[in-house]
C-alpha cells in the first residue's frame, strides 16, 4: 500500500493539517504556509505580500469603463468614449483621464465571468471566491458560509507587528468574514469613515477624561491585581491564556507609535489626501495603503453606491467615475513611489459588471456573464489584458476566469498554496479554492 | 453505547476464547485470500463503490463535491451507487474504463499518475486495489452481483485500549456480512481519530499516542458502516490513590473512577466566596449582590450552600437565564418573524421556565403546538424553520443534539444516518400549514402528504431515527407521534441530550462535546456518569431544576480551578472547575452591577437587563462585540465566547464604561461618600466584582493607590475598579 487514505487532493495529510493548524491558535506566524514562505523566503529581504480589495459594491459598470465597446450600436455602447491610455490596446473611459496614466502598473482581465447576477450571493462569489449554497440568506451579516478571502490570508499568514492581519473598512461587508476559520480571522472593523473630518478607530484611545498618565497607573495597578495573571490557573486554561494574549495586543495596539501612526490618515501630506480623493474611497485607498505599509496582510474595502440602474450615466460621470479616477491612479502611484507594489496585491472589482444593452432609465442592470476585473501589483504584470469579451461585452471572446481563479491566484502571490484545505466546523475538508486556476498570464 | 445493530461493541471474549484467536485470525486472513482466489465476479456495489471511498476519490473536496473535479463527478462518500456507476461507465467518452484494453482506462491510469492526475498518485500498478479495478473492468463492468451478501455489521479488534505515551496500537475492522459471515476490512477501511493529539491513526489502522493525556475514539468506516476504538492514555508516574468519603455521591464516585483510572487526582473543593459567585452565575445569570455576599460568607451553618442554591431556584432571575438559553437554541429570531411574533414565542419559553415545565412537556408542546398561533406561539417554531426539512434538523440538533443535516443529501460520513433516516424524520413535518382562521393565523398539521426519498423515489413514512420504516404514516397530525417516542422513557437520545446540556452549563463542557454533535464516532467521555444524569432526570419527571441540585452539590462542581500537580493538562475529565468567559448579556450586566449605572437599551423598558432582552437583533455595540448568536441556526456554536483585540480595546478604553465609573449617582461615588475609611471602600469593590473580600495585600494595595492621590479620591477610586473591572477573575467564571 503506497497510498494513505487520508491524503486528499493536494496531496496533504489531513492530520498535519491539524496539527500545523491547531498551532496557529493564537493567531501566531505557524500556519503550514507561513511556515512554507518563511522557508521558502529565506533572507528577509523580500518585502512580505499583502492585499488590498477594492470592492466597488453594486457592480461597477466595466462596459463604461474598463472594456468600452465603442463600435458597437449606440442602444449598447453609451455616451462616453475611450481615450488612450499609457498602455497602447488598454484604452479606458475618457473620465478615468489619471487611471490612464498609470495602466502600465495593472492588467485587466476583460473575460471575467460568473453565474449568479444577484446582489448577495455574487457579493459571497467575489469575496469568498464561493457562490453560496441554497441556505444562504444575504440579509444577515455575516453571512459567510465559506470565509473571506481576507480570512484565508489571516488564517494561514497570521499577525506581523503590532496591527491586526485583516482590517475592513469602512464597516465590514457582510460576506467578509471568517465563517468556519473562527475568531482569529474575523476581521478588525474600522466603522467610521476615514474620510470625516475627525476620523478615528473606536476604543483605540483612552476617553479624553483619562490623561496618559493615568492610564500607566491604572495598567500598572491592573498588573498588580490580576491575581490570575501568570497564575497556573491562568496556564491551565487557554482561553484565559488567550484573552490575555489580546489584552496584551489591545495595549500594544493603543501604545505602538506604529498601530496608532498606522491608522492616523491625519499624518499624510494634504496634498497626497487630495491626491487620492477627498472621499471615502479615495480616503480608503489611501488609508488601506498606510495599513499594509505597517504590516496588515489584507485590507478588504467595500465602497457602495455602483448599482447603477437609473441615470446610471450620470452617477457615473458626476460622481463614481472621478472618484474612481482619483483613489485608482493615487494607490497604484503611490504604492510604486513606495517600493510597496512589487509586494502588494490590488483588486479592483464589483462583483459584477452592467448589461451591455442600457435601460430605459439611462442606466444599466446586473450582467455576470461578462466584465472585466482590474489587477495590479504583487509581482503581477502591468499592462496587460488578459482575455477578450465579444463585441458587445455580453460574453468572453477567449479564456474565461471566475472569481476561483481570481482567489487562486491572489492566494498564490500571497504565497499560500491555493489547494490547500481548511476544515468545517463539521470536520469537513474544503479547499481554499474551489478549484480555482492561477492565470498564469498575470504573473 | 449507542445501540442498534450497526455501533455494537462486543462483549469481552470468554479466556477460553483468547486460545483461539491467532486460529481465528489464520482463518479469517484463509478466508479472505480464498475470495481473491476464487475470482467472484468483481461488481461496482460490493468492489468497486468502497475502493473510490477508500482511496478518498468521492471526498467532497474532490470528485465528490456538488460540481465533481475536472468533469468527472461522483456522489459525495458514494451515496449513489448507480450514479457513480453510470458516470465512470457511460461518460468521459468511454474513456473511464475500456473494457477492451483495460490497463488504458482513465480510472487506472489517472490513479496510478501515469497520466497527469490533480490528486496525484492514488495506487500502484502491483497493488490488489489496482487488481481488482482491472478484473472488474475486464470482467465487463458489472453493476452488482445480487447473489452476494450485504455488510450489517462492523467491529473493531480490540475494542478499547489503556496505553501509554508514544504507544503504537494497531486495529482490525471486522466487518459482518448478511449471511453472517466475518471478513477483516482493515485494507479497505477508513479511519479517523476525534482527537489526533492523542491518538493519530494511519491509513493501515495502526495509531499512535502523544504525550496528551484523556480519551479519543478511532473512527473506522466502511460501505456505510461504523466501528469505534476507545483508547484511554492515563497520566503516567506513580498512581495518586485518593479515597472517595462515605458521602459521597453517585454522581462523584463515577467521576472518581475515571480521574482514577486517569490516574488524576481533583482539586481541592473551592471556598464558600468561589462557590457563591460560581454558582450564581450559574443558576440566574447574574453576580451576588453585595448584601448576598456578606450575609453568605458570614453564615456559619452546615447546608448553607444547599440552602443558597434552593434559594436561587426560586428567583425570578432563573428564569430569564433559562429563557435566554432556550431562545438561542429555538431561534426566536426578529428577523424572521417579526417584532410580536417573536417576543410572543420568547414570552411563551419565558413562562415555560419560569412554571419549571417539565423538559418533556416543554418538547411536546413545541412539537404539538396548533391552532391560532397567538394563543400558540409556540407554533412560531415552525414559521422560523420554515421548510419540513429544517424542522427536522432544528428539532433533532435542538431535542435529541443530533445533527443530521448531512444525510439530506447522502449518507452520513460519522454516523448511521442516511436519507432514509432524514426524510423519514422530515415527514413528520410535512403536514405543517398555516390557514387563516378570522383575522388570525393557524398552525394545522393533518391530510396525506406524501414524502418522497431524493434519489431512489421511494415513498417513505414518518418514522424517528434508529427505527424500522413502518407500513404508513401515523394517522392524524404526525408530529404527536414523534413527541410520543421522543419523550418515552424508552427514548435513547432525549432525556440524555437534556441531561448533557445542564451538564455542560455547569462545568463548562458535554460528557458530549460539542453537545448536540452526538454521534457513533463521537462518544461520551464518561458513558456512566451520562447514564446516572439521564436517570436522575427521568426519575425527576425531567424536573430540570433537580438535576441542577445534584450537580451543583456534587464535588466535581465545587472543585477550585487552582490546577494541582496533575491535572494542569486536563479538561476534559473534571478533575478542576474551569474557566468559562461570561456570556456578553451577563457580561454587561455585571458591568452594569458593579458600577451601579444599568444600561439603556432602546425601545425596551428602563431597568430591564441585558438578560432579560429577547430580542439578539437589540443594538448593542457591547452585545455585539461579545458575542450574541444570530439564530439562524440551532447550533450552540452561534454563541462565540472567544476573545478579540476589539474586546480588550474595549474595556480598556470604552467611554462608555468610564461614564458608568464616574457617574455622580453610580456605586463609586457612593462607596466613596458612604465609607469611612478608604479600607471599607476597596471591601466594598472586591465584593461587588469577584464576591470575595480583598487578602491583606490586596488591601494595602488598594489603600496605598488611594491615599497617594488623596487629592483626588474619585478618580483614584475608579482607576481601582477600571482594574478589578479588567482582571480575568471578573471576566471568567472560574
Amino acid at each position: 500500500m503506497n497510498t494513505p487514505n487520508n491524503v486528499f487532493c493536494d496531496g496533504l495529510a489531513r492530520r498535519d493539517f491539524l496539527r500545523i493548524g491547531s498551532a496557529g491558535l493564537l493567531g501566531m506566524n505557524l500556519t503550514l504556509s507561513g511556515l512554507l514562505r518563511q522557508k521558502a523566503l529565506g533572507a528577509a529581504s523580500l518585502k512580505e505580500p499583502s492585499f488590498i480589495y477594492v470592492f466597488l459594491q453594486g457592480g461597477l459598470s466595466t462596459i463604461d469603463s474598463f472594456d468600452m465597446k465603442p463600435d458597437a450600436p449606440s442602444s449598447i455602447r453609451g455616451p462616453f468614449s475611450p481615450i488612450r491610455s499609457k498602455v497602447p490596446g488598454m484604452d479606458v473611459c475618457e473620465y478615468l483621464p489619471k487611471v490612464a496614466g498609470v495602466t502600465d502598473k495593472f492588467s485587466l482581465i476583460r473575460s471575467f465571468t460568473h453565474g449568479d447576477a444577484g446582489h448577495g450571493a455574487a457579493d459571497h462569489h467575489m469575496l469568498t471566491g464561493y457562490h453560496p449554497n441554497a441556505a444562504f440568506n444575504a440579509g444577515l451579516s455575516p453571512n459567510n458560509q465559506h470565509p473571506s478571502m481576507g480570512s484565508v490570508i489571516a488564517q494561514r499568514l497570521g499577525t506581523k507587528g503590532s496591527v491586526p492581519p485583516y482590517v475592513c473598512l469602512p464597516g465590514m461587508h457582510p460576506s467578509a468574514s471568517s465563517a468556519y476559520l473562527g475568531p482569529n480571522a474575523v476581521p478588525f472593523i474600522i466603522e467610521t469613515d476615514p474620510n470625516s473630518p475627525g476620523f478615528e478607530i473606536p476604543d483605540m484611545q483612552p476617553p479624553l477624561t483619562i490623561d496618559a498618565a493615568r492610564i500607566a497607573d491604572r495598567q500598572a495597578l491592573l498588573s498588580r491585581v490580576d491575581r490570575f495573571q501568570r497564575s497556573a490557573e491562568q496556564r491551565a486554561n487557554a482561553n484565559a491564556a488567550e484573552r490575555s494574549v489580546f489584552a496584551e495586543r489591545a495595549t500594544s495596539l493603543m501604545t505602538s507609535k506604529d498601530a496608532k501612526a498606522a491608522f492616523d490618515i491625519q499624518r499624510e501630506d494634504p496634498k497626497l489626501r487630495d491626491a487620492y480623493g477627498r472621499s471615502t474611497l479615495g480616503q480608503s485607498c489611501l488609508l488601506a495603503r498606510r495599513l499594509v505599509e505597517s504590516g496588515v496582510r489584507c485590507v478588504t474595502i467595500n465602497h457602495q453606491n455602483w448599482d447603477t440602474h437609473s441615470k446610471g450615466f450620470t452617477t457615473l460621470k458626476d460622481d463614481l467615475l472621478p472618484k474612481l479616477d482619483l483613489a485608482m491612479s493615487a494607490l497604484f502611484r503611490d504604492l510604486d513611489d513606495r517600493g510597496l507594489l512589487q509586494s502588494t496585491v490590488v483588486v479592483i472589482t464589483g462583483e459584477f459588471g452592467r448589461t451591455p444593452v442600457i435601460n430605459k432609465d439611462a442606466g444599466r442592470d446586473h450582467w455576470s456573464r461578462c466584465f472585466t476585473v482590474a489587477v495590479g501589483g504583487g509581482g503581477i504584470h502591468g499592462g496587460r489584458v488578459i482575455g477578450k469579451s465579444d463585441a458587445q461585452a455580453s460574453d468572453p471572446a477567449d479564456s474565461p476566469y471566475g472569481p476561483e481563479d481570481l482567489c487562486a491566484t491572489v492566494y498564490q502571490l500571497m504565497g499560500i498554496p491555493p489547494h490547500e484545505e481548511m476544515l468545517t466546523q463539521e470536520g469537513r475538508p474544503v479547499m481554499l479554492t474551489n478549484s480555482g486556476r492561477i492565470i498564469r498570464d498575470l504573473i | 453505547m449507542f445501540g442498534g445493530p450497526i455501533a455494537d461493541r462486543p462483549k469481552t471474549p470468554p479466556p477460553t476464547f483468547a486460545m483461539f484467536r491467532p486460529l481465528l485470525r489464520c482463518l479469517l486472513l484463509l478466508l479472505g485470500a480464498l475470495q481473491i482466489q476464487a475470482q467472484e465476479t468483481r461488481d461496482f456495489v460490493h468492489d468497486i463503490s468502497p475502493l473510490l471511498s477508500r482511496f478518498g476519490c468521492n471526498g467532497s473536496a474532490c470528485h465528490g463535491k456538488a460540481e465533481g473535479q475536472r468533469g468527472f463527478k461522483l456522489s459525495v462518500f458514494g451515496n449513489d451507487p448507480r450514479a457513480d456507476f453510470e458516470a465512470l461507465t457511460t461518460q468521459g467518452r468511454g474513456r473511464r474504463v475500456m473494457v477492451t484494453a483495460p490497463e488504458n482506462s482513465l480510472l487506472l491510469t489517472k490513479s496510478t499518475a501515469s497520466v497527469p492526475h490533480a490528486g496525484g498518485p492514488r495506487m500502484d500498478e502491483n497493488s490488489r486495489e489496482y487488481a481488482i479495478l482491472r478484473d472488474w473492468i475486464k470482467s465487463g463492468l458489472v453493476y452488482e452481483e445480487k447473489h452476494r451478501p450485504n455488510w450489517v455489521g462492523m467491529r473493531m479488534d480490540p475494542p478499547e485500549t489503556v496505553l501509554g505515551f508514544d504507544q503504537n496500537q494497531s486495529l482490525k475492522v471486522i466487518a459482518r456480512a448478511s449471511d453472517g459471515r466475518e471478513e477483516d476490512v482493515t485494507w479497505l477501511a477508513m479511519f479517523h481519530s476525534n482527537n489526533p493529539a492523542l491518538a493519530e491513526v494511519e491509513e493501515t489502522g495502526t495509531f499512535k499516542t502523544g504525550s496528551t493525556i484523556g480519551q479519543a475514539a478511532v473512527m473506522a468506516r466502511f460501505a456505510g458502516q461504523i466501528a469505534v476504538h476507545q483508547v484511554t492514555v492515563p497520566r503516567p508516574g506513580t498512581p495518586n490513590r485518593f479515597e472517595d468519603p462515605a458521602e459521597t455521591s453517585d454522581i462523584d464516585r463515577l467521576v472518581n473512577k475515571n480521574l482514577r483510572r486517569l490516574n488524576l487526582k481533583p482539586s481541592e473543593k473551592v471556598d464558600d466566596a468561589g462557590y457563591l459567585r460560581r454558582v450564581t452565575l450559574d443558576v440566574i445569570g447574574r453576580l451576588p449582590s453585595p448584601a448576598e455576599t456578606v450575609v453568605f460568607l458570614e453564615d456559619k451553618t452546615q447546608n448553607k450552600r444547599e440552602k443558597l442554591v434552593d434559594r436561587l431556584l426560586e428567583r425570578p432571575e432563573y428564569a430569564d437565564l433559562w429563557a435566554l438559553k432556550w431562545s438561542d437554541i429555538l431561534r426566536v429570531d426578529r428577523r424572521t418573524l417579526g417584532h410580536a411574533n417573536a417576543f410572543a414565542y420568547y414570552e411563551w419559553i419565558h413562562q415555560a421556565m419560569e412554571n419549571n415545565l417539565g423538559l418533556d412537556q416543554f418538547a411536546r408542546q413545541l412539537l404539538e403546538a396548533e391552532g391560532p398561533l397567538a394563543q400558540n406561539p409556540a407554533g412560531f417554531f415552525f414559521k422560523v424553520t420554515k421548510t419540513p426539512g429544517e424542522m427536522a434538523a432544528t428539532a433533532s440538533q435542538a431535542l435529541l443534539g443530533i445533527r443530521i443535516t448531512c444525510a439530506e443529501c447522502h449518507q452520513h460520513p460519522y454516523d448511521r444516518w442516511t436519507q432514509s433516516d432524514y426524510h423519514g424524520m422530515r415527514a413528520f413535518f410535512s403536514q405543517v400549514a398555516y390557514k387563516k382562521v378570522g383575522l388570525e393565523e393557524a398552525l394545522f398539521a393533518e391530510g396525506p402528504i406524501k414524502t418522497i426519498h431524493p434519489r431512489t423515489k421511494e415513498v417513505l413514512h414518518a418514522h424517528p431515527l434508529g427505527t424500522p420504516m413502518p407500513e404508513d404514516d401515523p394517522a392524524g397530525d404526525r408530529r404527536q407521534a414523534l413527541a410520543n417516542w421522543l419523550v418515552a422513557s424508552e427514548n435513547p437520545w432525549f432525556a440524555r441530550n437534556m441531561a448533557n446540556r445542564l451538564w455542560a452549563h455547569f462545568l463548562g463542557r458535554g460528557l458530549v462535546e460539542p453537545i448536540d454533535d452526538v454521534r457513533a464516532s463521537n462518544p461520551p467521555s464518561n458513558p456512566e456518569l451520562l447514564e446516572l444524569l439521564t436517570l436522575i432526570l427521568k426519575e425527576h419527571h425531567f424536573d430540570q431544576k433537580s438535576l441542577i441540585r445534584a450537580v451543583v452539590a456534587s464535588d466535581a462542581y465545587q472543585r477550585s480551578s487552582a490546577p494541582n500537580d496533575t491535572n494542569t493538562a486536563d479538561e476534559l475529565n473534571f478533575s478542576r472547575a474551569l474557566f468559562r468567559r461570561l456570556p456578553s448579556e451577563i457580561l454587561l450586566d455585571a458591568i452594569c452591577d458593579v458600577t451601579g449605572v444599568p444600561e439603556k437599551f432602546a425601545g425596551v423598558p428602563a431597568g430591564r437587563r441585558a438578560v432579560q432582552l429577547w430580542d439578539s437583533e437589540q443594538q448593542s455595540y457591547f452585545l455585539k462585540l461579545f458575542g450574541r448568536p444570530m439564530r439562524t441556526t440551532a447550533c450552540v456554536c452561534e454563541r462565540s465566547s472567544s476573545s478579540g483585540v476589539s474586546q480588550s480595546l474595549h474595556f480598556i478604553n470604552s467611554a462608555n464604561l468610564q461614564l458608568k465609573l464616574s457617574h455622580a449617582k453610580g456605586n463609586i461615588a457612593l462607596w466613596l461618600s458612604t465609607a469611612k475609611e478608604d479600607a471599607a471602600f476597596v471591601d466594598a469593590l472586591y465584593i461587588a466584582c469577584f464576591s470575595r473580600r480583598p487578602t491583606g495585600e490586596e488591601r494595602a494595595e488598594g489603600l496605598a493607590y488611594l491615599q497617594t492621590r488623596a487629592n483626588r479620591r474619585q478618580e483614584a477610586a475608579e482607576d481601582l475598579a477600571w482594574s478589578l473591572l479588567n482582571t480575568l477573575e471578573f471576566v471568567f467564571n472560574h
